[in-house]
């Protein structure tokens, strides 16, 4: 059985408190680590954007972020690691520009979504290659990439609060009929989806995924309004 | 949807699931037009007024959010007045003006799709909120880092695949009207290229280069200036032109003398190109011409321009003279335009009766000259279009159809009642013939 909405309301908190609680233990070396890792991803990018993801060695990484090669395997086990960050990092970026973003104020729910994905896919541009290396890895169960590890659940967790909070106030002012988490969990989803279709896209300037995305949304936020509430 | 719960007969239902099936939300919407049509006469007037109330406002939002094929089928029907009632042609020219299109992110993120980068980059000033729809995309304010004023058309994201694939739909559902011949696949072959024609800007550049030079001479019209830079197949950037829309320059009360002036270089650019250029700029309809106070017109929109051989000139005469009547050859030769080749004469010879009684209600004889734009009293003007519709189910039973002269007439009835509407009474005949004598000179002149 589906839980009911005050559940879900409560759900994505829950476990974002204690995720983040587990990472507060974690202590200050952690959070140390965190400009050291900062510019061995900065490294990196630079170097798959211009060589690419391939013929990138750890060698180059190291060289070019100025650390040893065996420490850097301190902060990076894998590759993964290293897309781990990265992605979480890119998706701060999504944050922190959305919220200074003024003109998005006034626009639409469907816009408003449009617009994170976008330009989600905007940063995410230059490292296509990349990217596509890791993507297929991060869709298994067991990978740290994937959305319900535990690696991952933090910032994982704290993405679907900040979509929460647009649907929350979307509905609010009667755009949308409540939805719960299972918004901001459909949501996190569909981005995914979206981007396994941009990362295959063939298209010039991808532009079959805006208009999937487009199509998508505006269907979505249809029904949404058409359906009423949505009864669990 | 309900309107498809109310339909009874069996064929008819399923025919609407399959036009659901394709066309979405629009489907209640064709479905309408396509069951308007068979509908006997008392079931029309009682169905078109439950439509009016029902569906009313909702037509074009959710027509215009489907874009691609639909939309210009929708563009199609506006056209074909008279059919369709009063209340959805309004809905339908609202549609060509101010489709429901892409938010602000939307036409950014497309712009640099097909440009390589982002407006702010390129403009001086962009406006993220487009000022008109085009059938296809959306149109932009935009200032060059020079200072120009331009208008930027970004085309809705991947809408080619898009028509590619309501095409396969409209193949499907019309299967049965192509294997008797009624539909010929040639025909629905020769629609899909014109409108894939139109999604290509490259090709529309082309096309007001060609009409930016043949209209050099004349100093009361306006076609667009390309700026290349700033253009590809998805993206046009054109020189900004002034002027309102139909409906738009209307409601500033127009004198009868400007609406009189506007309408005859109306119909002097409608001749100009039927009979000497033999190239039409688009189907002649109010969303395609800008109305300025002071007389001058702008022309907008150059994506379906058709060019064809067919000698309108002569077909002016014949309507002029009623030529027919003067001898077997001169009927032969008129029954062969509108029909084409292979129509027998002796047959297609019944059609005249019709032909006859419809013009002397479309283009009467008064000093011999003919004019557009009169009003005429309801009873005629019925009168009028049961001739015609007489005369063209008798041309469409038989699979004659010139295709040409078809889409001639389509577009010289569209100036009609684009003349109507702007509520001016235009002497065509006189046009006519200043036309063909500035013609004959300059050609004189050329060679």
């Amino acid at each position: 059985m589906l839980p009911d909405n005050e559940h879900t309301h409560i759900s994505i908190d829950v476990f974002y408190e204690r995720t983040h609680l587990l990472k507060m233990k974690q202590g200050r070396r952690v959070q140390k680590k965190e400009k050291t890792k900062q510019a061995i991803l900065k490294a990196a990018l630079e170097l798959f954007a211009a060589k690419g993801f391939y013929a990138t060695t750890t060698k180059a990484i190291s060289k070019k972020s100025r650390i040893a090669e065996g420490t850097l395997f301190n902060y990076f086990e894998t590759k993964e690691d290293l897309a781990l960050y990265f992605f979480e990092e890119e998706l701060s970026g999504v944050m922190e520009w959305h919220r200074a973003n003024k003109r998005l104020n006034n626009a639409d729910i469907a816009e408003k979504l449009f617009a994170i994905i976008q330009h989600l896919l905007e940063r995410l541009e230059p490292y296509e290659e990349f990217i596509g290396a890791v993507y297929m890895r991060a869709l298994s169960p067991t990978s740290k990439l994937s959305p319900f590890s535990l690696d991952s659940q933090e910032r994982h967790l704290r993405y679907l609060r900040f979509i929460r909070e647009i649907l929350l106030e979307a509905e609010g002012n009667g755009e949308i009929p409540p939805v719960g988490d299972f918004g901001a969990y459909a949501f996190g989803l569909f981005q995914l989806a979206i981007l396994t279709h941009w990362l295959r896209d063939q298209s010039r300037g991808k532009e079959e995924t805006l208009a999937l995305l487009d199509r998508c949304l505006k269907m979505a936020t249809h029904f949404l309004r058409k359906g009423g509430e949505w009864n669990w | 949807m309900e309107l498809v719960k109310t339909t009874k007969s069996g064929a008819l239902q399923r025919g609407f699931r399959i036009g659901k099936l394709g066309f979405g939300l629009v489907g209640s919407y064709l479905g309408y037009q396509a069951q308007n049509l068979l509908l006997s006469e008392s079931g029309k007037a009682q169905r078109r007024e439950r439509f009016q109330k029902r569906a009313g406002q909702r037509v074009s939002e959710e027509l215009g959010a489907l874009k691609g094929a639909v939309m210009k089928v929708g563009q199609l029907l506006s056209m074909q007045t008279r059919v369709f009632p009063e209340e959805a042609l309004r809905e339908l020219a609202a549609l060509q003006m101010h489709a429901p299109g892409m938010h602000a992110t939307m036409a950014r993120a497309q712009f640099k799709a097909s440009m390589g980068k982002f407006p702010e980059d390129v403009f001086r000033e962009f406006d993220p909120e487009p000022f008109a729809a085009a059938s296809l995309g959306q149109v932009h304010r935009a200032i060059t880092k020079k200072g120009e004023k331009v208008a930027v058309k970004i085309q809705y994201p991947a809408i080619r695949a898009a028509i590619e694939n309501d095409f396969k739909v409209v193949r499907s559902a019309t299967f049965a009207g192509q294997l008797t011949g009624y539909l010929p696949t040639a025909g629905i072959d020769e629609v899909q290229r014109g409108i894939m024609e139109e999604t290509d800007y490259v090709n529309e550049a082309k096309n007001l280069k060609y009409f930016r030079e043949q209209f050099e001479h004349i100093e009361w019209v306006t076609v667009p200036r390309v700026y290349e830079e700033f253009s590809s197949d998805r993206t046009l950037t054109m020189s900004f032109v002034e002027g309102r829309t139909l409906g738009a320059f209307l409601e500033t009360k127009p004198s009868q003398r400007l609406r009189d002036l506007l309408g005859a270089r109306l119909f002097e650019l409608f001749d100009i190109q039927t009979c000497e250029l033999k190239t039409l700029h688009a189907d002649p309809h109010p969303g395609n011409y800008l109305f300025r106070p002071d007389g001058r017109i702008g022309m907008i929109d150059f994506g379906c321009v058709k060019r064809f051989d067919a000698d309108w000139r002569e077909m002016q005469r014949f309507y002029e003279n009623r030529g027919w009547r003067k001898s077997e050859a001169d009927a032969r030769r008129f029954l062969k335009i509108i029909c084409g080749p292979n129509a027998p004469y002796e047959k297609a010879r019944k059609i005249l009766p019709d032909v006859e009684e419809w013009l002397e209600l479309f283009h009467p004889r008064g000093s011999g000259d003919i004019f557009f734009g009169r009003k005429r009293d309801p009873a005629e003007e019925k009168r009028m279009w049961a001739a015609w519709h007489r005369c063209g189910r008798r041309i469409f039973q038989n699979k004659w159809m010139n295709p040409e002269y078809a889409f001639l007439s389509r577009a010289d009835m569209g100036l009609c009642y684009l003349l109507e509407q702007l509520g001016a009474v235009v002497n065509v005949s006189e046009i006519a013939r200043r036309v063909e004598a500035d013609y004959k000179t300059s050609k004189a002149i050329a060679s």
